[in-house]
């Protein structure tokens, strides 16, 4: 571990549990002060905090709403208080409803697209004089298969997640010469605590429509993102930008 | 036989060129009036169901775009470009997609961009609502096919009839005439006849599917080669 490593300073939204707690894991582990941003559920990232500080790593836990300009400012504001710097933006939070087409109204898929889209836009403006700043900057968007492959039970989420696609190429292009690269990692089904939205497949049971084709496969853990958001934020990642990587095991292979 | 074609907008050149194309078909074509905002699930709905019995395909053209970089937008333009992109596709989808199962099918047509696919380095907000209706297009598909609804996302390339788009860090708007296989822009027109095929159950084959109607502009990787003594990076 280099000693700049040692000092760089990651924000990972939504950072307190599933996915962004794995991720803070592994950075943290590596030398990267975090900040833990959550939400809903204060008391998971406190337990993400804690499983950090046991394993020698620095971090800790800010409250905000992504969907929320100026409490997405004051989190960044608040890190740079703390440590004078920011070099990496994981933006992880998002909600998935699982609901049809028919079932959203105006209200349910406008809140959808503030928070899943709206906070990593929001997200990153919030941080880009910082990321600038760092010389080495790195974004990173936690994206899923949805964004390319239609799923059948949430076409507001995959919306989403096809608009992070392209948020992803047009700020690569935008931040190339900043020295900032942006990546999106598409991820498959992942193992984590629990799931926020309603179970797909309306009137079946997921294993009544599981792929039989994908017996034997192991889902990706929070800690495998890590280390793929790990490399994409090392210096030899640096020519990497505009990518989105599949991360699910193969599964659309099948 | 059905012959109502809705278009919910003509702000895009394609698509007034589509409603003169398939009038003179024959078609019975109905333009969603401009007072009527696509995101209203409950003003479409009164517009559409009396629509209903004939109806054989919607046409959605994407939203004028909202030019600059990401530090550039303000809230208003954010809201905006969520309303008129995102949200409206929606609830056309919704409106339209939900009436069409009930009488026996149709066709969606999503009249969209290359910028679901190719960045500009200045048209975020666009970019990203092209996404998303991509994504919605590949979705509704699924949601609707059954009832024999499909759906078709064409992106189409960039015309001279496009606002300009010049981006400072992105050559994917200069000479664009060049990269146009055939050496220049498209005629008026060009999309007619494809439309026209996809409101046909003729095409349900490529229900769910990306129409790439670009002229072959965007197959370039990096084109050094000069056409009648002119790099492809000088603009006309």
């Amino acid at each position: 571990m280099s000693g700049r490593e040692e000092r760089r300073v990651a924000l990972v939204t939504g950072g307190g549990k599933g996915v962004g707690a794995g991720i803070v894991r592994v950075l943290a582990a590596r030398g990267v002060r975090c900040c833990i941003n959550c939400n809903s559920n204060p008391a998971m990232a406190e337990d993400t905090l804690r499983a950090v500080e046991a394993a020698g790593g620095e971090a800790f836990v800010h409250r905000a709403d992504v969907s929320d300009l100026g409490q997405l400012q004051g989190m960044v504001d608040a890190i740079i208080e703390r440590w004078g710097r920011l070099d990496i933006l994981v933006n992880n939070a998002a909600m998935q409803p699982n609901l049809y087409i028919d079932e959203y109204d105006y209200d349910k898929l406008r809140r959808l697209w503030e928070i899943n889209i709206g906070g990593y836009f929001h997200a990153a403006r919030a941080c880009l004089p910082h990321l600038r700043a760092s010389g080495c900057g790195r974004i990173v968007n936690i994206s899923s298969i949805h964004g390319k492959r239609p799923t059948g039970f949430d076409a507001g989420y995959a919306m989403t997640k096809g608009a992070i696609r392209m948020f992803t190429r047009e700020l690569a292009l935008e931040l190339y010469s900043d020295g900032i690269t942006v990546n999106a990692i598409d991820l498959g089904g992942c193992e984590i605590e629990f799931k926020t939205g309603r179970a797909p497949f309306r009137g079946h049971s997921p294993v009544e429509c599981h792929n039989p084709a994908m017996r034997g496969f192991r889902m990706v853990k929070p800690e495998d993102v890590g280390e793929l958001v790990w490399y994409l934020c090392s210096g030899g990642a640096s020519s990497i930008t505009g990518d989105g990587i599949r991360l699910d095991k193969g599964v659309v292979l099948i | 036989m059905k012959h109502t074609v809705v278009l919910t907008g003509e702000a895009m050149a394609e698509a007034r060129d589509a409603r003169a194309y398939l009038t003179e078909q024959g078609y019975r074509v109905e333009t969603v009036p401009k007072n009527i905002r696509l995101w209203d699930e409950a003003a479409l709905s009164a517009f559409a169901e009396p629509l209903a019995g004939d109806l054989l395909g919607v046409i959605h053209p994407a939203p004028q775009r909202i030019l600059g970089g990401v530090e550039a937008v303000s809230e208003a333009d954010w809201s905006r470009a969520a309303d008129e992109g995102p949200m409206a596709a929606w609830c056309v989808t919704k409106v339209f997609c939900g009436l069409m199962a009930k009488n026996g099918g149709g066709s969606m047509i999503y009249l969209n961009s290359i910028h679901a696919e190719k960045p500009v380095g200045n048209g975020a907000l666009f970019s990203m609502g092209c996404g998303a209706v991509q994504m919605l297009s590949r979705e509704a598909a699924q949601d609707y096919g059954e009832f024999g609804v499909r759906t078709y996302f064409v992106q189409k390339g960039i015309a001279p009839t496009d606002p300009d788009s010049a981006s400072p860090v992105s050559g994917v708007y200069c000479g664009v005439d060049l990269r146009y296989c055939e050496r220049k822009y498209p005629e008026a027109g060009h999309l007619n006849a494809l439309l026209a095929f996809l409101l046909t159950p003729g095409a349900a084959a490529l229900s769910g599917s990306d129409l790439r109607a670009d002229g072959g502009m965007t197959l370039y990787y990096i084109h050094r080669r000069k056409v009648e003594g002119r790099p492809y990076y000088e603009r006309p």
